[in-house]
Parts: structure tokens; sequence; C-alpha cells
């Protein structure tokens, strides 16, 4: 057993865990956020991605006690509407297993890059598999949000 | 007011895009126990199961084995699947105990304390050997052909006399997976009745309930689906995995029950799409007229038939493409062996034959020196066309203006371009009764309610059967409400499988709420009483209103094929153009165009998202994936070894809908989930050859593949 403390979504939570538990395990199992998948458990597919400290990381590939101290924001607080709005516009979400990586994802380019181009979108999702939509429209999604932000 | 041909917003997406959406891997309940399966690893053995060990871990509750099962049988077609082995295994993967305890880790503990003593028995791999008299058997059959689909049209030997050029080529194609981003989960209680409820993620639910009905001998009243949110499914959650296993336990523990595979769980549990050998002779005259073609096709359905029969039905009846040919033989066989098991996947058995009746048109065609796109028009099909099993094509058929669409956009002179046309047969076939059923009833508060079991897997059901029904009945969506997630008040939709569900289950949504609609203007007839009104006014029980839409479909003859086995049929053209580094043999398509025939578009934004997603599974089943079976053992379990297109390997593509509408469809519309990966890979085959002068008779065409071929001498075209 091992106390640690963690700042998801502008919560904070003080929290026992083993030490074999997953970052994955204690946002779901723990803290009940399920809005973060697993898909491969192997950092492959991008359905667990979570923000930690900024960077867009595979919450399955981190141990919960790496994690200690740090400010992670899971899908459940993703507070960009304009940018989860574009998704449901531009039809992006099937069957909405990859969604909340993707948009999590979608926030961390945005973030970084002020005018992203397609190609820019592309490699930033490359992390996160979707076997359903082609990844077309997720990069639409992306690519709109950033257009209208510009213009506003 | 129109609703159906507007790009109205998914009505699943906003708990999908805020991480709402429940996944039964996201049901957490108090007092829950887990389960965890034992499954084979070996291909074939007697195997004898001592459970002692695991039963001293503290925390395992019981180690279910064959002897806990009350009918261990279940299969969507044969029952040949045992819940779990009893003496024998047939495949790697099979379940042989399921063990129950308070945690994952002490379930999964106690599955490695369980003492499997595998006596192996020869197995056969290759379904031709499979195939022969002499062949050790799979199951206690006679022969490992579980079946054998004929066309007899015509006269083929006198016919291929009179061609001037023929073209026998061998094609191969590799048993895939779905790798759906969801594995298999689910939750399964009970209550003080002995009522079970199962919360899964299936394709067809109802369906489930007699499997696991029939394997508990329990009623069917007694189990109840909540068809949780999917995580994809492209056929690969048809057959059951996991639900008897929940049910079994949940009806002896009186508890509740958890599940969740891993993802290599996942890949053991499912079927997989059938590998096929396809061997065409075809043959034209000089003018450019198809008139002959021998088609023989090895499905290799390994070690359970799952849906073969009707996948290699499929393949036979597919294996013209849409071309007219007066005289066509072809022999489909669908063969046991100890692989994984193939079924279902996006396609069906109309997947794997263009690879090699589109290759065999451009082999022709350059035999012919002819265009090959005026070769495809010369032959192509046409209202009134008759099929190879002599059903005739009654409706306009729009492939040659695919045809035409995709060609105002590329240009097919130029190297490194290619063609593939195609077409689909919607629905079960073979004259199996395809029915849907949909309830409509107008509420209190002057709403729809919208009962119909209808599954949604990600390709847009929901809003699709809402956007119906609101059309009938000249309300707005938000004022459907739709229930399709629970078993025991929904009526029986059938599969969402075989494109089938626009079409088939949105006639049911249609005529019963067509039948409401006549219902309210035969007492009412001011237009402008709102449904709040109506439902004041009117007998509530002539408010609910059911309806059955059961498709067209005929069985075919056994010994010619002839028949009307699917209704309608969609058709598709997709046109790339692709670059090959000649170095590393890495394949860029650089631009690829798809018009696709759809009746009617009832969501434009939804048909795209289908062309852009079948596309990408084209891309991957094309270039990428194989299950690199070795002696019936996947050796790539892992989405970092079995890989899957990443945004990185597809492109923008041109989308053009083709529309005109099917005299038997929901306001016109058909199927197209499956339609749109069929003629990805063939398209790019043939753009691939186009521009290296040579042709790939195999796929995936990896680059280590692309970089052999280069440097063969064989350049046969």
């Amino acid at each position: 057993m091992k106390n640690i403390n963690l700042y998801i979504n502008d919560n904070f939570y003080n929290i026992d865990i083993n030490e074999e538990d997953r970052l994955i395990d204690v946002i779901r199992e723990k803290i009940n956020l399920t809005g973060t998948k697993e898909g491969c458990g192997e950092g492959e597919c991008g359905a667990c991605s979570v923000i930690l400290n900024g960077e867009i990381v595979n919450s399955c590939l981190i141990m919960a006690f790496q994690a200690d101290g740090k400010k992670i924001i899971t899908i459940e607080g993703v507070k960009e509407e304009d940018l989860k709005q574009s998704f449901i516009d531009v039809g992006a979400v099937q069957c909405g297993f990859c969604t909340p990586g993707m948009v999590l994802s979608g926030k961390v380019i945005l973030d970084n890059y002020n005018n992203p181009t397609k190609e820019d979108i592309r490699k930033g999702i490359s992390g996160n598999l979707c076997r359903c939509t082609g990844y077309n429209k997720i990069v639409d999604a992306i690519y709109n949000t950033s257009n209208v932000r510009r213009e506003n | 007011m129109e609703v159906v041909g507007e790009n109205i917003k998914r009505v699943d997406a906003y708990e999908k895009v805020n991480g709402l959406a429940l996944y039964p891997q996201d049901i957490y309940l108090e007092d829950m126990l887990y389960g965890v399966t034992l499954r084979s690893i070996k291909p074939h053995a007697y195997i004898k199961v001592n459970i002692e060990e695991a039963y001293k871990l503290e925390g395992v509750v019981k180690v279910f084995t064959a002897k806990d099962v009350p009918y261990n049988h279940h299969g969507v077609v044969f029952k040949d699947h045992e819940v779990f082995c009893k003496e024998k295994v047939r495949r790697i993967g099979d379940p042989i105990a399921y063990v129950v305890a308070i945690s994952e880790k002490i379930a999964k503990k106690a599955i490695e304390k369980i003492k499997v003593e595998y006596n192996e028995l020869p197995a056969v791999f290759d379904p031709i050997i499979a195939m022969k008299d002499d062949s050790i058997k799979i199951h206690e059959n006679d022969s490992n052909i579980i079946h054998h689909f004929k066309i007899r049209n015509g006269d083929v030997d006198k016919a291929f006399e009179e061609c001037d050029v023929i073209v026998e080529r061998e094609y191969k194609v590799p048993q895939v997976d779905h790798a759906f981003l969801q594995t298999e989960s689910g939750v399964a209680t009970i209550d003080k009745n002995d009522s079970i409820t199962i919360y899964t993620s299936t394709q067809y639910p109802h369906y489930d309930i007699i499997e696991i009905a029939e394997a508990l001998k329990i009623e069917h009243e007694k189990i109840k689906i909540i068809n949780c949110a999917i995580g994809g499914a492209f056929g690969g959650r048809e057959d059951i995995t996991l639900q008897i296993h929940l049910a079994l336990a949940a009806k002896e523990l009186k508890k509740t029950i958890k599940t969740v595979y891993s993802r290599e769980e996942s890949f053991l549990s499912h079927s997989k799409r059938h590998s096929m050998i396809m061997k065409y002779k075809s043959g034209a005259t000089k003018e450019g007229k198809l008139k002959a073609l021998k088609v023989d096709i090895i499905g290799d359905t390994g070690a359970y038939a799952s849906w073969a029969i009707n996948v290699l039905r499929k393949a036979g009846v597919h294996a013209t493409g849409p071309y007219e040919v007066e005289n066509v033989w072809v022999d489909s066989y669908a063969v046991y062996t100890n692989n994984p098991f193939s079924g279902a996947m996006r396609g069906f058995g109309a997947t794997q034959v263009p690879i090699a009746y589109e290759q065999q048109m451009d082999i022709l065609s350059k035999k012919l020196n002819m265009n090959p796109i005026d070769f495809r028009l010369k032959n192509i099909f046409k209202k009134g066309s008759k099929t190879a099993t002599n059903q005739i094509l009654s409706e306009v058929i729009v492939i040659e203006r695919c045809i035409n669409e995709v060609r105002k956009h590329i240009d097919f002179s130029k190297k490194g371009s290619g063609i593939g046309a195609v077409f689909y047969g919607t629905g079960y076939g073979n004259g199996f009764p395809d029915v849907s059923k949909a309830i409509v009833k107008l509420n209190k508060e002057g709403k729809l309610e919208l009962y119909v079991g209808i599954t949604e897997v990600g390709q847009g059901a929901k809003t699709i059967i809402c956007q119906i029904a609101a059309q009938v009945l000249s309300v707005n969506t938000e004022d459907i409400i739709l229930i399709n997630e629970d078993t025991s008040i929904t009526p029986d939709a059938g599969t969402a499988a075989a494109s089938r569900q626009t079409y088939n289950t949105g006639n049911a949504v249609k005529l019963a709420c067509e039948k409401l609609k006549e219902e309210i203007s035969k007492k009412i007839h001011s237009n402008n009483t709102n449904l709040k009104e109506v439902y004041k006014i009117l007998d509530k029980d002539s408010l609910i209103k059911s309806a059955t839409f059961t498709a067209k479909t005929t069985v075919m003859d056994e010994e010619t094929g002839f028949g009307d086995p699917y209704w309608p049929y969609t058709f598709g053209a997709c046109g790339v153009e692709l670059d090959v580094n000649e170095k590393t043999g890495e394949i860029n398509i650089l631009k690829a165009v798809v018009a696709l025939d759809v009746g009617k578009a009832i969501n434009p934004k939804l048909i795209e998202g289908q062309i852009d997603g079948g596309f990408a599974m084209g891309i991957g089943y094309t270039l990428m994936e194989d299950l690199r079976i070795i002696n019936g053992e996947i050796k790539n379990k892992e989405l970092s070894k079995y890989l899957i297109p990443t945004s990185l390997d597809t492109i923008d593509i041109i989308k053009i809908i083709v529309e005109e509408e099917e005299s038997s469809g929901p306001f016109g519309a058909k199927g197209i989930g499956e339609p749109v990966t069929v003629y990805v890979a063939p398209a790019i085959l043939n753009a691939l050859a186009h521009k290296i002068n040579k042709r790939s008779y195999e796929i995936p065409i990896t680059p280590d593949k692309i970089i052999n071929l280069i440097n063969s001498d064989k350049s046969k075209e």
C-alpha cells in the first residue's frame, strides 16, 4: 500500500494504492472516471489517453505512484466545449470507444499549435487508433476548431 | 419538414464525446465477483482437467467446467462449439474452464493453478489437406467439408472454347481480425425471481438469449440482455463469447459477475474473416465480351463453422463481380481445420472475391488490348441483367454511373491508377427469414416511443431509425424516444449484420409509424392538432402500432445455385492513384475516390463516415493485416504486432454519394455498412500492378513483399 496525491480535473484526491496499480486502474476503479478506456493494455491504441502535466500519455503504461502530485485531465475534465461540439458537428464519432482519447489528443494539439495543418493533426493523433472512422472526420473536427478559434 | 436526407447529428454523440457512454466494462456494482476464462494452448488434443489446486486459493468462489453446463453446446448455425471443452480441444483459444473469484487478480492466479493434461492429436491447418478423405477430422463428421456451394449456369467448357482470351490465376487472402477497440466484456446479475440480466455488447441480443437459454436449459423469459454501448463490431460480435459463461455463473452463484477480456483474449475468443484460396479462370471474346467463368473457392473456417456456409455461399454468389457472364461454374467450399475459427467480418465473403474478379478484369483487358474501364462497361450489370444465379436485377442499376463518377476524378491511363467495381447483396440470404419488428407508441407528452431491438455498433443505426420515424410522423428527431437496448421490452430487429438494419429495420419502423399516422389521420382531420392533443382525444390502445418487415429472398437450387438469394444489391466503385517507393517497398496512396450507391441517403454525413471507415479498413486488409497463424497459433495477439491503419496511413478521400431510390427501401434507402470496404483492395492491387507492371495475387502486400515482387523475374500479368 502507498498513499498518493492526484489532481484530477481540478479535484484533489488523496488515495491509497497498490504498488502495481496502473494509473488507468486508479482513474477508473478508485475515482470512477470511466471515460478513460482500455483497448490494448500496452500503450498502442491510445483509448486510455489522459493529459499528465500538459502532455498526452497512455494511462495504461504509467504506474499510479508515478503520477503522485501531478495534474491530470481526463475526458470528464475537458472544458473545451467547442472541440467536443466540433466532433459532434462533423460526424467524427462512431462507436465512441476511441473518442475520449481523440478529444484529449485534439486538445493537446490545439494547446500546442495556433495554426495546425491537417498533417500536424494526423501526426498528433497517430498514437490513437480508431477502427470506425478512417480518421478523416476526426482530423476535420480538430482542424475546424482551430479555424473557428482563430477567426474569433 | 424534411428529416430524411438531412445531416442530423448523431443521437449518441454527446454521451460519447463526453466519455459518458457506458460500455459493459464501465459497470461497477456492489459485491461484484470476477470471472476469468482458461483457454486451450493446443490446437488439437484430448484433455483432462484438474481444478483442485485452483480451489485452494483463497477468494476462489467456483470453477466452472463442461460438467456444470446443462447443454454444453452453442453456435450460430451448427451447434459445434462447446461452452467449455469436455474431452477435446480443436483450436488454440478454446474455452476450458471459467474461474469466478472475489477479484480479477485472484481469478487469474487460479487459472494458472488449473492443471490441463493435453494428449495431443495430429492437427490439420491447411484446408486443402483437410478436404481430403483421409485427413484427420476436426469434428465427428465424415468430412471436414461442411458446405459445397455450386453454381452451374450455361455450358462453361463449350464457352471457353469460344473465348479469344482466357486468364487463369490463383488468389490468396489470409485470416484477419476485426480489431474493434472495445474488447468483449459483460456483467451478469440475478434477482430474487432467478431472472438473469446480462449487460454486454452484442450484435444480436435476441439471438444471444436463445443460445443462453438453450445452454442453461432455462426459459427465454428468465434472461434479459441490456445491450450497452458497443465499441465496434464488424461481424466479430455475432458469435457468442462470454455471455453464456456470465449467465451460468450468475445462475449458479446467485451473485453479480463481471468479465472483461484483455486484447489477447479478444483475439483468441472471437471469429476471424475467412482466409480463402480463389482459383479463377475467366474468358472473353476479342470484342471484349465476358463469356465464361470457372471459379473454385476454398474457405478455411477453422475449428468451428460459425457462418461458414453463408460466407462461402455469399462469396460464390458474388464470384462474377457486377458483370454479366453467360456461362458460370462455381464451386465454393467451407472447410474445417484446427485454425482459429472464421465467421462474419464486414463484407462476409463478398470482400474476398473482388480481389480475384477485379484483378481478372484488368488482366483480361490488358490481353485484349482494351481500356480496363471500357472493358468493364461492356459487361457491366444494367437494369434487367441476370446475375450468375439467374436473379433478374429489376431496379435501376447505378454501377455504370459509379464508375463514371470515379472516372471524372481519376485518370485511369496514368500509371499507378487502378479501379475496383463491386456489388453486394444485402440480407441473410438463401431464403432465410430476414425479419425486423418495431413498435411505435404515442405517449402523453406527445412524444413517440419507438421500441425496436436495433443494435448500435457505431454505424449510426439509432440516428437513422429516429430520422425515418420522425420523417413519417412529421416531427423532429428530438420527439422520438428510442428504446433499443433492453430485450425484455423491445421486439426482435434481427442482427446488426449483412448491411440490413437501415433497410430491414428501417422498413419495419417506417411501416409501424405509417400505421400510427393513418390511425391518427382517420380520426383527426386537422393537420394542426399537436400530438399531445391527439393523445388526449384518442383511445390510448389505438396509439400503439407494431409492424414487421421481411426481406425478399429465395432458397437457391442446390445443384444449379439458381435463385434470388439477396435483396437489394448495392453497388460501388473506387479509384486510387498511388506511388511506390521502389527502395523501401512502401505504397503511398496519393488520391482516392469512392462513388457509392446508397439508394437514398437518409443521413449523408453518416454515409461519409462509413465510406471513410470502410476505406481505412480496406487499406489495412490490403497492405497490413495478417494474423500470422502458425500451427494454429496467432503470432500477433497484440495491437503492437497486429497492425491496423493509423491516422498516418489514411488520406482524405473524395466521396460521391450516388442516389437512385430502391423501390423496396425505406424512402429508397439501401444498406452500405459492408459495401464501403469491398472495393478498396482490388483498386489498390490494380493500381499497384499498373505502377510496377507486376501483380500481387496475395494480400497483405507489405513493403517486403513489394520489394520481392519488384525484384522477381516473374512479371506475368
